[in-house]
């Protein structure tokens, strides 16, 4: 009973705090006749369990390129729209509620590049575990070459199932585009890339070279 | 075999006076007294026959070690290296392997949810380019591209936790552009298009 009581008066003074934290962020940065409305936006989507930090972000981009007040409070509204889709979406594909407010994020961010939903929900239900960023940014990348999603998400998804490791998914649509670029059409690029599975060419991740001239940013990156 | 005039020879003897030769004569034999002048003018040392020049040098002191040590080193000499090409590529080998993997480790020690983001924009007429997005709260200042060879192109290396980002280059604090090159971009909702830039795992 005590500890359900601590937590109740937790939660109770958490969310204030949150608050409280939300404007500091906006204000300075965003025209202060906007902060209302964004602020009131974030309530809605830390009450509904969405993620909340897309929403502050959109706000503060708006504020860095000197956009309007009410375009801002626009932008914050479509985003809140977009997670509030990526949940449905989720939950439509199989993950029990409360989803993952991270696979949200790379759900709405695989719809604004292009993803048609049913193609998203598809990988989604495939990968039945999270993370799914990595698979849906492939997919993404190669629909945005021109290629067709439904092709585009059956490799991911084969490459998930022959054990290609979330890291490395990126690597196959790299795979994919490098055939193109030597000059196969999209559908032997896919064909050669499926064949070839779960093998890949080396990574183009990060070496030692790239890593010895790499600083850090003059502040903190938010979390 | 040049003949010199019999006059000549009398002249210098004495047994002719000068001006009973013509002129030309006259100035030869000129000539001819002077060159004997010069050479009664020289020290004895300097007329000392092939002979006498051997015998010095060969009874001069020898040189000190020092001196033949700085001779041979500063004389030209030919080297003649033999080399087995086995020991020659297992050499280059030991040096390369050394090379890779004794190198101690530059710049930043990445953490496990960290990666590298490499930000490459030309703008040959700026003054100033930043990288601004969601990593840093689109905040301008705290990424900014260096163009060290003053090439136009605008380049920066920095380490960010990895994850998916927004973005756009801000260039002289003014103008947004979008990553030309970037391969992903995305609707701002304010009209333009971010670029996105995916931090994967350093992997060290």
């Amino acid at each position: 009973m005590i500890r359900w009581g601590v937590l109740g008066c937790a939660a109770f003074l958490a969310v204030p705090l949150a608050a409280q934290s939300v404007r500091s962020r906006l204000e300075g940065r965003i025209p202060s006749a906007a902060i209302p409305a964004v602020d009131s936006l974030i309530q809605f989507a830390s009450q509904e369990g969405l993620p909340t930090e897309p929403l502050i972000q959109k706000a503060l981009e708006g504020g860095a390129k000197h956009v309007a007040g009410p375009r801002i409070v626009a932008a914050v509204q479509v985003s809140l729209g977009q997670l509030r889709g990526a949940r449905d979406l989720l939950v439509r594909a199989g993950d029990q509620p409360p989803v993952e407010p991270s696979e949200m994020t790379t759900v709405a961010w695989a719809l604004r590049r292009g993803l048609p939903a049913p193609v998203v929900e598809r990988v989604v239900a495939a990968l039945a575990r999270p993370p799914r960023g990595a698979a849906l940014h492939a997919v993404a990348d190669l629909v945005a070459h021109r290629f067709d999603p439904d092709s585009a998400a059956g490799l991911i998804i084969q490459a998930v199932h022959e054990g290609v490791p979330q890291e490395r998914l990126l690597d196959v649509s790299a795979a994919v585009l490098q055939q193109v670029q030597r000059g196969r059409t999209r559908a032997d690029a896919l064909a050669i890339v499926r064949r070839e599975l779960p093998n890949l060419p080396a990574s183009s991740k990060s070496t030692r070279g790239n890593v010895a001239g790499a600083r850090r940013p003059a502040s903190p990156v938010p979390p | 075999m040049t003949v010199i005039d019999p006059r000549i020879h009398q002249v210098l003897d004495g047994e002719l006076a000068p001006e009973a030769v013509p002129a030309e004569l006259r100035r030869t034999v000129a000539q001819l007294a002077a060159a004997a002048d010069l050479l009664a003018a020289l020290p004895p040392g300097a007329t000392a026959s092939l002979e006498s020049r051997v015998m010095a040098a060969i009874r001069r002191p020898a040189p000190s070690r020092a001196r033949r040590v700085l001779r041979w080193l500063v004389t030209p000499h030919a080297i003649i290296l033999r080399v087995r090409p086995a020991w020659s590529v297992a050499f280059a080998a030991v040096v390369a392997a050394l090379t890779l993997f004794t190198a101690g480790p530059e710049g930043p020690e990445l953490a496990e949810h960290e990666g590298i983001a490499q930000f490459v924009g030309r703008f040959p007429e700026a003054q100033s380019v930043h990288a601004v997005g969601t990593f840093n709260d689109w905040r301008s200042g705290s990424i900014a591209l260096e163009d060290q060879d003053h090439d136009g192109v605008w380049r920066a290396t920095v380490v960010l936790p990895t994850g998916t980002y927004e973005y756009m280059f801000v260039v002289d604090g003014e103008r947004w552009v979008p990553d030309h090159l970037a391969e992903r971009l995305v609707a701002d909702d304010f009209g333009r298009e971010n670029s996105i830039v995916i931090v994967r795992p350093a992997g060290r």
